[in-house]
């Protein structure tokens, strides 16, 4: 009876084991063990961005040479006008330089621009993350942020080796200061809602009760700067709308995100020069 | 020990697989969970400690890779384990259909509590349901069509490891 009672709880016995063992394990050592782990698995998913990055190549080697030298001619279009905003650019960037130093202002942080590949997205209902392939071998730091095109994309939570995970701004996991074009007063965005087929959205706190937004008059909110992570001025996503919260002091409102967030393929790391 | 790190390997195989059908389905704000793949073929066919190891390491895989707290995965792995273990000799855990079912029921209590302990980090947890919900019968669905191969493939390598007979499956 008693063999049989051992035989039944013994895998109880073992469960409980396990837990006590957990809970003595020391951080330092659950730490390594995550690092890791997380390096164990960094290969397969370096390795499936490689083979995707090779299907790529071997589809766009089926393009013609007709579309090839209609995609040069469109590029060369493209480059023209760039090379116009770079000097109008570098003629602001002396501009602004110029007015700090009669004004006496602190310098906006200095960037240097880590272009990445997006090797893994993982977007569930709880979190909201990718893994890019740089790491620290590239000088990647903790908390950096993170841009594409569209605006921002997030903030590096975790540097390894050679890839690091950048925490998105549709992750409830991230909260930012932003502000209204326009507007110089703060408001607190926190990522979150993503309902399934349909574009991620974010809320906004916090909104002065004199800032309107509706289906006919949408807001673009920017960072604010605030904070020290985001350079100011770049965009999160446009508020939609904004009703009193229940305090009855501000305002709290939904933010729609850039659709190309859920098909990333290349991010932009802003590296700060000067780091304090 | 060599029938853990096989089981181990065929584990850190099906991460592999199922967080690429995560990256292609982003798009479509659609995720599929199967933490009960982790958990059921070791708790139904090995012996306790070597399927009890292997269920561990794939839980640490999965906790290395996510933003949980550490552990997570590993123990809410473990606890299953446990219970499919006791459970395993009045279940029909030698036919496919049976162990399937056994899978789908893990999966959905392992997707629940996560769910319940991840929840307090959404700033909107009532609008968060309807997305889990949707990921949950997408997993379920998922994980019926990817079962059977992957019992077959685990026994499959535990037979080529030499560490399984043919006629155990």
């Amino acid at each position: 009876m008693s063999f049989r009672h051992l035989a039944t709880t013994r895998p109880f016995v073992t469960l409980g084991l396990v837990v006590a063992a957990w809970f003595i394990v020391p951080l330092g050592v659950k730490a390594f063990m995550r690092a890791s782990f997380f390096e164990l698995t960094a290969p397969v998913t370096v390795a499936a961005d490689y083979a995707r990055v090779l299907q790529e190549y071997w589809s766009m080697r089926l393009h013609s040479n007709h579309e090839l030298i209609e995609a040069g001619r469109d590029l060369a279009r493209l480059n023209a006008s760039y090379e116009l905003a770079v000097s109008q650019n570098t003629e602001l960037q002396a501009e602004i330089a110029r007015l700090e130093g009669l004004l006496r202002l602190p310098s906006f942080t200095d960037y240097r621009f880590e272009h990445a590949r997006v090797a893994r997205r993982d977007f569930s209902g709880w979190w909201q993350r990718i893994v890019i392939r740089k790491g620290k071998t590239s000088g990647i730091p903790l908390d950096a942020p993170v841009v594409f095109t569209g605006g921002v994309v997030g903030k590096v939570t975790e540097v390894h080796a050679t890839t690091a995970v950048v925490e998105l701004i549709t992750s409830p996991n991230l909260r930012l200061a932003g502000v209204v074009e326009g507007d110089t007063r703060p408001l607190s965005y926190q990522g979150g809602v993503n309902p399934t087929f349909g574009p991620a959205k974010g809320v906004v706190e916090q909104v002065p009760i004199d800032i309107f937004a509706g289906p006919g008059a949408t807001k673009r909110l920017v960072t604010s700067g605030l904070g020290g992570v985001f350079p100011p001025g770049l965009t999160i996503g446009i508020i939609t709308h904004v009703e009193p919260s229940a305090d009855g002091l501000f305002k709290t409102g939904e933010v729609k995100l850039d659709e190309r967030l859920g098909a990333l393929t290349e991010v932009t790391v802003l590296v700060p020069l000067n780091p304090e | 020990m060599r029938r853990t790190l096989v089981l181990f390997a065929t584990l850190v195989l099906l991460w592999g697989l199922v967080s690429q059908v995560n990256h292609v389905l982003t798009d479509l704000r659609v995720y599929f969970f199967v933490g009960a793949l982790f958990v059921t073929y070791a708790a139904l066919m090995l012996p306790l400690r070597a399927g009890l190891t292997a269920t561990l390491l794939g839980g640490l895989i999965c906790d290395a890779t996510t933003p949980v707290a550490f552990g997570t995965h590993t123990l809410l792995f473990a606890a299953t384990h446990a219970v499919v273990f006791h459970l395993r000799d009045r279940l029909p855990r030698e036919d496919t259909v049976g162990r399937i079912v056994i899978t789908l029921l893990a999966n959905l209590a392992l997707f629940l509590v996560f769910s319940f302990i991840q929840i307090g980090r959404s700033p909107a947890p009532a609008a968060a349901w309807p997305r889990l919900i949707a990921d949950l019968i997408a997993s379920q669905v998922f994980l019926a069509l990817i079962a059977p191969w992957f019992f077959a493939f685990q026994h499959r390598v535990l037979v080529l490891a030499r560490v399984e007979r043919e006629n155990l499956a």
